[in-house]
This record gives C-alpha cells, structure tokens and sequence, in this order.
C-alpha cells in the first residue's frame, strides 16, 4: 500500500501527537511553488501521449467539498490549468481521467461506478484527498464506503486535506507517468499501480 | 436575553396552555418547555410559531430509550428580534410515532422526514412519506441515530424507485440532472417538469453526500469532533466549527479570552469574504461574463493565499479548537491584514463597478429567482436568501457571539433606513448579488476594526471532565446563514448527541418556490446565487 500508505502514515502520525487527528492540510514541501515547473513537465507529456490534450470528468463522491475548491481554482486565472493542455470536461465520454473525491457516500456509489463505465478504456482513476483514500475523518462506517479504491479501480491517491493545487497537478503527473510504464505504451491503466 | 425576559414567556405560556407544560428549564438564552403529552405538541408549536413570532430553527430527537424517556423531540424556535431561543421537548415515552406538527409549521416537514429515516419514527399526519437521508436502496428495517446502531454496519441493498412528483399535461416533458453534474460542484438531483423553456415545477433530491457526520461524532472525542465539524462543509469550516466549539464552551462555562474571540471574527469574516467573491465570480461565469468571473477569481485565489498566510490552511482548516482559537495574529501578520486587505477592496471595488456597469450581465440577474417572502418566512429560510427578500435575520446581531458587536454599532435612525431598505428587497439574485457586494465590504470593515487585540489569551481554561447529559445550542453565522449546532454530553467525555443544521438545510427548501417563474438556463444563475452547500445539508 505505498501509495496511500503515505497518507495513511501521515495521519497516523499527526494522531499520535496528542490524539487529535490532524490532517496535513496539503502542504507537502516538495511541490511548493513549482506549480509552473510541474507544469510544463505536464504539458510535454501531454502533447506527446495525449495528442496534446487530457480531459478530466470529476466526480464528487461524498466530499465535504474542501477539495472542490482546490480543484476549481485550477480553473482560475491564477492556476490556469488549461494551458497546460488540460480541461474539465462534463461529460465522462469525453475523459480519460476520473477524478473523485470523497470517501465515496453509500448514496454515491451507484452513480460514481456508472461514472466509471461510461468513460472509455484506457482510463485513469485519480483519488483526490484524504477521504477518497480511506474515507479519511469520515471512516468507513453505515453511510460511507471508506475510500474510493473500494468501488472503482483508483490508480493514483494524492494526499493532503484538502491538496493544494501544485500536489493535485504533480498527482496528474504521477497519474500520466503510471500509464506510460506500462507495456504497450496508452494501455489501460491497471488498479493499484500506484500502490504497488 | 436575560433570565427575566424569559421567564415572562414562561408565564405567557403556563397562562395560555394550563397543566399542558409539566416542566419549565433555562440555559442561558434558551428556555425548555417539556410537555407532559406528545399530542400537545402540534397547538403548542403552532402557537410558539404564529404568536410569538418565533421561526422553527432546528428539531432535535434524541434516542433516550436506556434513560427511560423512550425518543425525545426538542423543536427549537428562535424569537424573532430577541436573543431568545424556545425548546419544546417531548418525550414519546414507548410509542414509535409523533404527531406531526406541519400543519401549524409548514417548515417542520423535512424535519420530520429526516427523524423518519434516521430514528424509525412516524410522524402522524405528514403526508409526505418519501424517504429523504436514505435513499430508496437502504433496507426499511435500519434506524442509523438509534443508540443501538453500530456505526460501522453495512446494511443491505434493496431496489427501489424514489417517487418524483409528476407533472403530467400536454407537452410537459421532465429533465434529470445529476447527481453527477457538468461542472465541477457537489451531488444532488434536480428534476425539472417543463413546458418548452418555462419551469414548471423543480423537485430537489439531495443526500447523496450524506457520509454520516452525526453518528460519527458519537464516536468521537469533543475535541476531534472540532475537525469534524470544519468538515461538515469545506468552505464553512470556520462558521461550523465556531457552532460547535461555542455549544460545548456554553456546556462547560468555558471563558474564552477576548484576544481569541477576536481572532475567530476575524477568521469567520475572511470566510465570509472568500467565499461571497467566489459566489460573486460563479454568477457572472452562470451568466456569460467570463472577464468579470476571472477577476472575481483572481481576487479568491488571494484572498486564500491570505488565509493560508495566517493560518496554514487555505480553506481555514483548522483554526478553531475548545476554549478558544489555534492561530494568534501577531504584529506581523496584523500588518499582512492590513495591507492586504487594502488592495483586495481597492480591486475588489474595481470589479463590481465593472459587473455593475454591464448590462448585459445585470439583466439576467433581474427578477431572476425571486424567492416569495411568505414562502422564506415559513419555511424558516436565513441568510442572504432571506435578506434577499426582505426578512432582517442575522445571527451575527441577533445573537451576539464571538467578538461581533453588530447591534450596538447601529443608531436608531440607521436601524430605520435598514427597515426601509429591507422593504425594497426583490428576492431575485439581483438583490443577492448586491448584498453580497455590500457584506464583502462590511466583511472587511469588521476584520479592520477588531485587529486591535489586546490580552493574550488564546485558549480558555478548558475542564478535565465533562458532566454527562448537558446541553447546549450552538450557533455561527457562516456566509450561506445561520448554522446550528445542539451538543449533548455522554457519559466518559463522550457526545451523546450532535445536531447539526445548517443553512444550506433551511434554504433548499426555497429553491423550487424560487425558480417557478423562471426558464432553464436560468437556473444555474439562480442555483449560484443562492450558493447552497450539498455536503452541508446532507452531513
Ligand atoms: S480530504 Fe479533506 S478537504 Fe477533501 S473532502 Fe475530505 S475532508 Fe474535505
């Protein structure tokens, strides 16, 4: 569980300080300010695998809506996600990506697996936040299935609660760089890629 | 409100319902009305409601079953125009049903629709028998907030079909949208029944983000139960968990230090601001104006990078605990509000002037969403959607907290030109759009005038031990409106119960009465403008 292990090490560790659960509020010192950097790393990528755009569907499944507005402010001036070659879509149809955020909500888990479907092969699966690696504070309990690795393949979790934009696009990257790995070159990302 | 202004009601009601009230009980400026007979319930809210001019603000229930009360019911009014809160507590003793009181409150049925679901009761006479937390796939046999429901279960699956409401006639076709919708917001369902362009009826289905937050908490030490509550809404972190810290600070004659309830105004106004700039940037990209949006979304993103400034979260995780706040504001980053916040409303004024001076965007905003003020006022709305139509409710003045002083910055002559003003409202998302432009700037002039801290206290002294079986109302004005919070101790440090209403819960309600005189692509102006939160109202 390396991927989310990370995360679920993070937490552990904030617990045990004085048992408060304190989540990293996505401020991973190794992505601060190299949002441009990750960038155009993305949008070399991109052009090359992509024919020089990704689109994402994003889905939230239960979230407290923290990690939406990370994932909007992509959208801002500031951010400006899409010149990087990357843009939301609304349709599922028109993704290669899926990214979910939440602990995955019982009365979500119909409609996020049908989400899923709907988008064609190959696809990538990308976690977003605490909750949609193990359910985060909101667990595993009668109205939440405890991640969103328990009702579709995730391929890649990035931490933090919520993430901030630098780690939500190194998370894209990651996500990009797992598919190439694999033989065959745009194959269908395989789940637990990212956990292996 | 003092002891002895309630205790005038207290008379009032003993005079007027004679032998009905079996026990009268104050906590601080809530009185409690425990009723000997449920079936005294409906006339008696009825009359809390209509002549004492209190709005229905939340219904509790409470599993008291091992302590011998069977369910309780507590419907809590607010008095209108007082710092009052009224509880009517009814215990149901071993029955399994409780009349329903929607024909005195019409507010009260999503109420008791929740309590059917979540505790397995029936509310005799509320003809709406639809299922609303739990949708059609959850076994009928499973009360979650019964004691004697184990958090962790997972229930079975059955199929259903929710029963929308149908509108049937020539020509009329439906539109289903979401859960999963277009743009990158929160679950939730709208069925429009239409005639060509022209809504005639939108039905709401929501809880599809419902992740369990008040039974989660009853597993929960209080103090984690702070990181819960920031979490019951991302962008009301502060507002929610000022609720929550506030009902458990009231419980335990906690004393927080002026310095610190200074702190958390100022954090409870920058998230006021934010997030009014972001709803200000969302209408203007609903109404096709992508400049206007993308400055409005400049100003965001630093307004954020403000709060991540002073609290090391963007989103403002993290800034409140029991007894107090975490982050002080020392000189530094005093100075850091300071300047800042100069150049926002400077560039802040600069965008409005732009929106307000393009008529094709204030067009559409014109008779938009018109929300009716007898529906507001009887449905129990709060918040901007309220002021909107004209009905002066603010938590913030009404039931002073916090570091605000709202009430007392106001000269008679000025509460009588904001009663002028409060008749002029429209209750279209024009009138939303420019009370949020006025509350961004007052959100500021109140974080300017309390950064002279003085003390330096962050945290009160906060007790060991917890008494069981207390409890308290907590309450926060948050941008959407007022959030409520009821807290009852357990035993060991526990929560036994933990309410929560936000206004997202009141205002949803208003959404279908708004949009009746509307077209379709309207509605996601009107859906902006009211900028309800989905994670909110589903807990
Ligand atoms: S990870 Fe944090 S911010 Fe994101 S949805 Fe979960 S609780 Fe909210």
């Amino acid at each position: 569980m390396g991927g989310s292990g990370d995360i679920l090490g993070n937490r552990l560790e904030a617990r045990a300080k004085d048992g408060l659960v304190r989540f990293p509020c996505g401020a991973c010192p190794s992505v601060a300010g190299r949002y441009e950097e990750i960038g155009s790393e993305l949008r070399e990528k991109i052009a090359k695998m992509f024919g020089r755009s990704l689109a994402i569907r994003e889905v939230d499944a239960g979230s407290c809506n923290g990690c939406e507005i990370e994932i909007s402010a992509l959208n801002n001036p500031v951010y400006d996600i899409e010149r990087f070659g990357i843009r939301f879509v609304s349709s599922p149809r028109h993704a290669d990506v899926l990214l979910v955020t939440g602990p995955v909500s019982r009365n979500m888990e119909a409609a996020l697996r049908r989400t899923y479907e709907a988008i064609p092969s190959p696809k990538i699966v990308v976690a977003v936040g605490a909750c949609a690696a193990d359910g985060g504070i909101f667990g595993d309990t009668y109205a939440t299935a405890g991640g969103v690795g328990r009702v579709v393949p995730a391929d890649v979790y990035i931490p933090g609660c919520p993430p901030r934009p630098e780690l939500l696009l190194q998370g894209l990257l990651l996500a990009i760089n797992r598919l190439r790995q694999e033989p065959g070159g745009r194959g269908q990302a395989s789940s637990g890629l990212a956990r292996s | 409100m003092n002891r002895q202004g309630l205790e005038g009601y207290a008379g009032g009601m003993e005079a007027r319902f004679p032998g009905r009230i079996r026990r009268v009980g104050y906590n601080h400026n809530e009185i409690h009305f425990h009723l000997e007979d449920p079936r005294d319930a409906p006339g008696i809210c009825g009359h809390v409601h209509a002549s004492m001019k209190a709005r229905l603000a939340t219904v509790v229930c409470t599993d008291e079953r091992r302590h011998g009360n069977g369910f309780v019911i507590r419907y809590v009014f607010e008095k209108e125009g007082e710092d009052a809160f009224i509880f009517i507590i009814v215990p149901l003793g071993h029955g399994n049903s409780f009349p329903s009181i929607i024909l005195h409150v019409p507010g009260a049925s999503l109420y008791e629709r929740e309590i059917r679901d979540m505790f397995g009761l029936v509310p005799a006479g509320n003809p709406d028998t639809r299922p609303l937390v739990l949708h059609e796939h959850w076994p009928g046999d499973a009360y979650p907030l019964r004691k004697d429901f184990r958090l962790g279960t997972k229930a079975g699956r059955r199929e259903g079909v929710y029963p929308f409401l149908r509108v049937e006639g020539d020509g009329i076709c439906e539109i289903p949208v979401g859960p999963v919708h277009a743009g990158i917001i929160e679950p939730g369902h709208f069925r429009f029944s239409v005639l060509g362009e022209n809504i005639i009826n939108l039905e709401t289905r929501l809880f599809y983000a419902h992740k369990g937050i008040e039974k989660l908490a009853e597993s929960m030490a209080p103090e984690e139960i702070v990181r819960l509550a920031e979490r019951i809404s991302g962008d009301e972190s502060v507002a929610n968990s000022t609720a929550y810290c506030q009902a458990v600070e009231k419980i335990l004659e906690i004393r927080v230090p002026e310095r610190a309830k200074k702190i958390r105004t100022v954090f409870a106004e920058l998230e006021r601001a934010y997030n009014h700039v972001g709803t200000l940037g969302g209408m203007a990209t609903d109404a096709g104006f992508a400049f206007g949006a993308a400055r409005m979304g400049i100003l965001k993103e630093r307004l954020m990078s403000l709060n991540e400034a002073l609290c090391g979260s963007r989103i403002l995780f993290g800034v409140n605990r029991i007894g107090g706040v975490v982050p002080d504001i020392g000189q530094e980053n005093k100075e850091l509000i300071l300047g800042r916040i100069g150049v926002i409303l400077r560039d802040f004024d600069k965008v409005a002037g732009l929106l307000g001076s393009k008529s094709s965007f204030m067009d559409r905003l014109k008779d938009a969403g018109r929300i009716p003020k007898k529906a507001a006022r009887d449905l129990g709305i709060v918040g901007v959607a309220a002021r909107c139509a004209g009905i002066d409710l603010d938590t913030r003045r009404d039931h002073p907290y916090a570091g605000y002083n709202i009430r007392n910055g106001r000269t008679p002559q000025e509460v009588v030109r904001d009663q002028i003003e409060m008749e002029k409202r429209a209750g279209d998302a024009m009138a939303r759009y420019e009370i949020r432009i006025n509350e961004v700037r007052d959100s500021f002039g109140i974080i300017l005038g309390l950064l002279d801290l003085d003390g330096d206290g962050l945290c009160g002294e906060v007790p060991e031990r917890m008494e069981p079986y207390q409890s308290a109302l907590g309450y926060a004005e948050s941008h959407r409106g007022q959030t409520l919070h009821w807290v009852m101790t357990g035993e060991d440090n526990s929560i036994f119960r933990y309410k929560v209403r936000t206004a997202s819960f009141c205002n949803w309600q208003i959404m279908g009465h708004c949009v009746s005189s509307d077209i379709v692509p309207d509605f996601p102006l009107v859906n902006k403008s009211l900028d309800l939160s989905y994670s909110g109202n589903d807990l």
